[in-house]
């Protein structure tokens, strides 16, 4: 079960990292700025031209305060999101085990189980183990009947079931019940 | 889940400011004449790289905020003894003597910056079809008649002053930065890969 989602894990840190990118744009261009500003400042007399200077350094500098705050934001929520999702895994993951366990099937059974959970064909399922595709049959056969359900998609909405009544917060929730 | 969560990578901006850095240093050392328009500009990059880093250090992530590493002679020598007696601590940010030696290379590319912005005054305006060779390796403002005036107030002897000062800066800057390679290899011997994973590309 250490599965994680690529794709989106890695989106997002593309993401963080484009806004980082500009957020060091934005930096070294407003440093460009205001230091032509400040020698303008320095060695020019006052006038509107130096003002709208002097406003848009700042302007410049607000914004790259704000970016780099607005940064800092998206990488502790990603960092939060990575360990809630860690969490839940671990706690699905524990949620299988245990009903498992309590139904009393055997370790090929589990296994069996959890491929056709995935959402693996009979054959597939076959394939992966290595064996015939009557034996997955009879495997799935006594999953059912000791889950109580008569089909795949009995199997799958028993777990459904518990991601939908509650939010899986700590390690411990699948345990009741 | 939880190791993860110990190996953890440095943030994209402490990463890009930090090659940056390094970029504009090699780039100044190596590449570009001493004084070129290149050369100023390249310090100018210098500088807004820094400042947004010594920003980063006060409004940043946890790891990347000066709080998380604050520069402390006593801790560091409690970790040379650490070093002594095989220990090994994690760290969630640098550890105390890497942190002695990001705020000696700060301060130190800061003297830079300012010493260099006091010899060339502001960037230097480019004419269009001034060459690249010239961008590069010719003296910035030389074939400019109205910085004339400016280029000479920076003469004399407080130039003279910051030349030298810029110049004994950079030396320091050389030998402090092959000693954070050096630390940063015998770190990666004692304590492996993941020291120096923490600032390439990738990872989290």
């Amino acid at each position: 079960m250490s599965t994680h989602p690529p794709s989106d894990t890695n989106r997002g840190d593309l993401r963080i990292s484009l806004v980082a990118a500009v957020v060091v744009l934005q930096a070294v261009g407003a440093t460009f700025f205001i230091a032509d500003a400040a020698i303008d400042l320095s060695a020019g007399e006052w006038g509107f031209h130096i003002l709208t200077e002097v406003v848009i350094a700042l302007a410049l500098l607000t914004g790259v305060v704000l970016g780099a705050w607005q940064m800092r934001q998206m990488i502790e929520q990603a960092r939060r999101d990575a360990v809630t999702l860690g969490l839940a895994q671990g706690a699905f993951a524990e949620i299988i085990a245990a009903r498992f366990g309590r139904w009393g099937l055997t370790a090929a059974e589990s296994e069996v189980a959890l491929f056709a959970l995935k959402g693996c064909e009979t054959a597939e399922i076959a394939a992966l183990r290595g064996v015939a595709e009557g034996t997955v049959r009879a495997q799935l056969t006594a999953i059912y009947t000791k889950a109580g359900v008569s089909s795949r998609h009995g199997l799958a909405s028993l777990f459904l079931d518990d991601l939908i009544a509650g939010p899986v917060a700590g390690t411990g929730a699948g345990l009741k019940d | 889940m939880t190791e993860q969560t110990k190996t953890r990578r440095w943030d994209p901006l402490v990463k890009i400011t930090h090659w940056g850095i390094a970029a504009v240093v090699l780039w100044n050392a190596l590449i570009v004449g001493e004084g070129s328009a290149a050369h100023i500009y390249a310090g100018y990059v210098l500088a807004g790289l820094l400042a947004l880093r010594l920003l980063w250090g006060v409004i940043g992530t946890r790891a990347a905020r000066f709080s998380a590493f604050p520069p402390s002679p006593g801790r560091a020598l409690a970790h040379i003894r650490a070093i002594r007696a095989g220990e090994r601590e994690a760290h969630v940010s640098h550890n105390p003597l890497g942190a002695l030696m990001a705020y000696a290379i700060w301060g130190t590319v800061g003297v830079i910056v300012a010493s260099g912005i006091a010899m060339a005054g502001a960037p230097p305006a480019i004419e269009p079809g001034t060459s690249a060779a010239q961008l590069m390796y010719g003296e910035a403002g030389e074939h400019e008649g109205g910085e004339g005036e400016e280029s000479e107030e920076g003469g004399g002897e407080a130039g003279e002053v910051f030349e030298e000062v810029h110049e004994v800066a950079v030396n320091l800057l050389y030998v402090l930065i092959l000693l954070h390679i050096g630390g940063v290899a015998f770190e990666t011997a004692r304590s492996g890969r993941r020291t120096i994973l923490a600032m390439l590309p990738g990872g989290k």
